[in-house]
C-alpha cells in the first residue's frame, strides 16, 4: 500500500475525516456485534474488539459495500510483499527485518517499535488496528477516483 | 398446501463443483470452467423433507469455498438467482443457508434485503443440538467441573454459553466479548478456557484454534468447528465428538438424489447436520421471523426452535462421523483399533 493522502498515523488519530470515519464505525460495530462507542481508531481488531477470522470476512463484505469498493483477500499484508519484489519477506514463517520495515511503513497506525523481530506471519493480523481498516479504505477510495481519472 | 422451504448450498472444493457439474451433464463446469455456466441450470439437486409438513429442496451454487471468499457480492447473487428459481416453482415459507452461505454477505443479511422470504442461517439449530448433546455427556460423566466454550464470541458460541449456563452449569468462556452480559467465567483464550475442563465445546464456526494436548486427560470435545477446534489428532483417552447432528425421524423422505446428497454432503444415511433442518421448521410453525440471522441470535429463539423441532420428531444426537454415539458410551469409551480406529481418527481430524 503506497503513501496516499489522508492516511492516518499513530500520531494523527484524531484527524479522521468524519464521514469516512462515521461510515467504518457501523461497518465494525454491526461485524463485531458492538455499540459504536465501542470502536475506536487505536483498538487492535482481535485483541481489544475481540474479532475472529471469520469477522475479517464480515468487516470487508460491509466497507465494500458502505464505500463501493473492493477489498482484496489479504490486501495490506500482500501489498507490503509486494512492494518487495524479489526480495525475501519471510523464513519459516519468520519476517525478515526488511519485511518487518515494510509492513511497518504500510501501517504507520500501528505504534512504532511495536512491529518487532521474530515476528511470524501468522501474528501480523493480531496488530491490525481499527485505522488499519480506516486507511485501507481511504486507499481503495483514492485508487477508485484515480481510475476514474 | 404443504409449506415449501429451500437450503442453499455450495461446491465444497473445485472437484466436487465437477461432479456438480456432471450431475446437471453440464460439460463446462465438469471440465473446470466456471464462466459461462448459468447458475439457473444448477439450482435444484434434491428433494426432502418431512410429507404434509414441510417440502424442501436442496439448491446448489457452483462457488467453491476459494470463489466465494474472494467475491462474496458475487455469491450473493448466485445464492439469489437460485433462490428465485425456486420462487418460480411455487412460494417458499423459509430460505436456511449451508456452510460458507451462511456466512458470506454478512452471515445472511444481504441475502434477506433482497429476497421475498424469511432467510434462516441454521445458527439456532446448531446452537440447540449443540447444547443438548453437551448436556447429554455432562450427564453421562456426572462431572461437577466446569464446561469450557471454545470459540465463544461466535453467535452460536455465545448462545450456546448462554444455555449452559442457564441450565445451571459452570461455563467458561474463551475471551472478554463472549462472556459480555452472561453468567460465565471469562479467560483469556483458549488454552486457559480448556485447562482442567472435563467437557470442552468446540462452536467456533472455524477450528484449528487449540493444541490437542492443551485438553485435560479423558476430556470430551464436543465439536461444530470446521475444520475441527483441534489443531492436531486427539491426544489418547479424548473423545471428539460431532455435535450437530440430528438423527432423522422415521417420515423423513428423500428421493435418489436425496439419498446421494446425504453422503455427499457428509450426513451420512441416518442423520443430517442441524442447520438443514431450521428452514423446515421455520415454514413448518409459520413463523414469519429468521430464527437466526446476521449476528443476532438469542437465547429464547434457540429455545423456540428446539420446542418446535421436538414436536416433530427431530433429536440431536451425538455422532462419531456417521454413527450415533449412546451418551453411556461417553462415559466408557472403547478403544478404537484396526480399521475403525482409523476411519475414526480420520474423521475427527475433517
Amino acid at each position: 500500500m503506497s503513501a496516499t493522502a489522508g492516511r492516518l498515523t499513530h500520531d494523527t488519530l484524531d484527524q479522521a475525516d468524519p464521514k469516512i470515519w462515521a461510515k467504518v464505525q457501523d461497518a465494525f460495530a454491526g461485524a463485531l456485534g458492538l455499540e459504536n462507542d465501542e470502536v475506536s481508531l487505536e483498538k487492535t481488531i482481535i485483541g481489544d474488539l475481540g474479532a475472529e477470522s471469520l469477522d475479517f470476512l464480515d468487516l470487508a463484505y460491509r466497507l465494500e459495500r458502505a464505500f463501493d469498493i473492493k477489498i482484496p483477500r489479504g490486501g495490506i499484508e500482500s501489498a507490503a510483499r509486494a512492494d518487495m519484489g524479489e526480495e525475501t519477506y519471510e523464513v519459516n514463517g519468520v519476517l525478515t527485518d526488511k519485511a518487518i520495515e515494510r509492513l511497518a511503513a504500510a501501517m504507520p497506525e500501528i505504534p512504532p517499535g511495536e512491529l518487532t523481530e521474530g515476528l511470524r506471519v501468522s501474528e501480523v493480523a493480531e496488530h491490525f488496528r481499527v485505522a488499519t481498516f480506516y486507511n485501507l479504505v481511504v486507499h481503495l477510495l483514492a485508487e477508485k477516483e484515480a481510475a476514474k481519472a | 398446501m404443504t409449506p415449501r422451504f429451500a437450503f442453499v448450498v455450495h461446491a465444497l472444493s473445485p472437484a466436487h463443483r465437477r461432479v456438480m457439474g456432471l450431475r446437471w451433464a453440464t460439460m463446462r463446469l465438469a471440465l473446470g470452467m466456471d464462466e459461462g455456466v448459468s447458475p439457473w441450470k444448477m439450482g435444484r439437486i434434491c428433494d426432502l423433507g418431512l410429507p404434509g409438513i414441510a417440502d424442501g429442496v436442496i439448491l446448489g451454487i457452483t462457488l467453491d469455498p476459494e470463489q466465494m471468499l474472494a467475491d462474496q457480492e458475487r455469491a450473493v447473487l448466485r445464492m439469489e438467482r437460485v433462490v428465485r428459481l425456486a420462487l418460480e416453482e411455487g412460494p417458499l415459507a423459509a430460505v436456511g443457508l449451508g456452510s460458507l452461505c451462511a456466512v458470506v454477505g454478512g452471515r445472511g443479511e444481504a441475502l434477506a434485503e433482497r429476497l421475498p422470504v424469511p432467510v434462516t442461517t441454521g445458527g439456532a439449530a446448531t446452537a440447540w443440538a449443540l447444547a443438548v448433546n453437551t448436556l447429554r455427556v455432562v450427564e453421562a460423566l456426572g462431572t461437577a467441573g466446569p464446561v469450557a466454550v471454545v470459540g465463544a464470541s461466535s453467535p452460536v458460541g455465545r448462545a450456546v454459553a448462554a444455555y449452559l449456563a442457564d441450565a445451571g452449569l459452570g461455563v467458561r468462556v474463551d475471551g472478554k466479548r463472549a462472556g459480555k452480559g452472561l453468567a460465565v467465567e471469562v479467560c483469556e483464550g483458549p488454552e486457559e478456557a480448556v485447562a482442567g475442563a472435563p467437557v470442552v465445546v468446540g462452536a467456533g464456526p472455524t477450528g484449528g484454534v487449540l493444541a490437542p494436548e492443551a485438553l485435560a486427560p479423558g476430556a470430551v470435545l464436543v465439536d461444530v468447528a470446521l475444520p475441527a477446534t483441534l489443531t492436531g489428532p486427539p491426544p489418547p483417552g479424548v473423545q471428539v465428538l460431532a455435535g450437530e447432528a440430528i438423527a432423522l425421524p422415521p417420515n423423513w423422505a428423500r428421493g435418489g438424489w436425496g439419498h446421494a446428497y446425504h453422503l455427499f454432503a457428509g450426513y451420512g444415511p441416518t442423520q443430517v447436520f442441524a442447520c438443514v433442518i431450521e428452514p423446515l421448521v421455520l415454514a413448518a410453525t409459520g413463523r414469519g421471523a429468521p430464527y437466526a440471522l446476521g449476528r443476532k441470535l438469542e437465547l429464547s429463539a434457540v429455545r423456540d426452535f428446539g420446542r418446535a423441532a421436538e414436536a416433530l420428531g427431530f433429536v440431536p444426537r451425538l455422532a462419531e462421523g456417521w454413527r450415533g454415539i449412546e451418551p453411556s458410551r461417553v462415559a466408557q469409551p472403547r478403544p478404537a483399533s484396526g480399521l475403525r480406529g482409523l476411519v475414526s481418527a480420520r474423521l475427527q481430524r475433517r
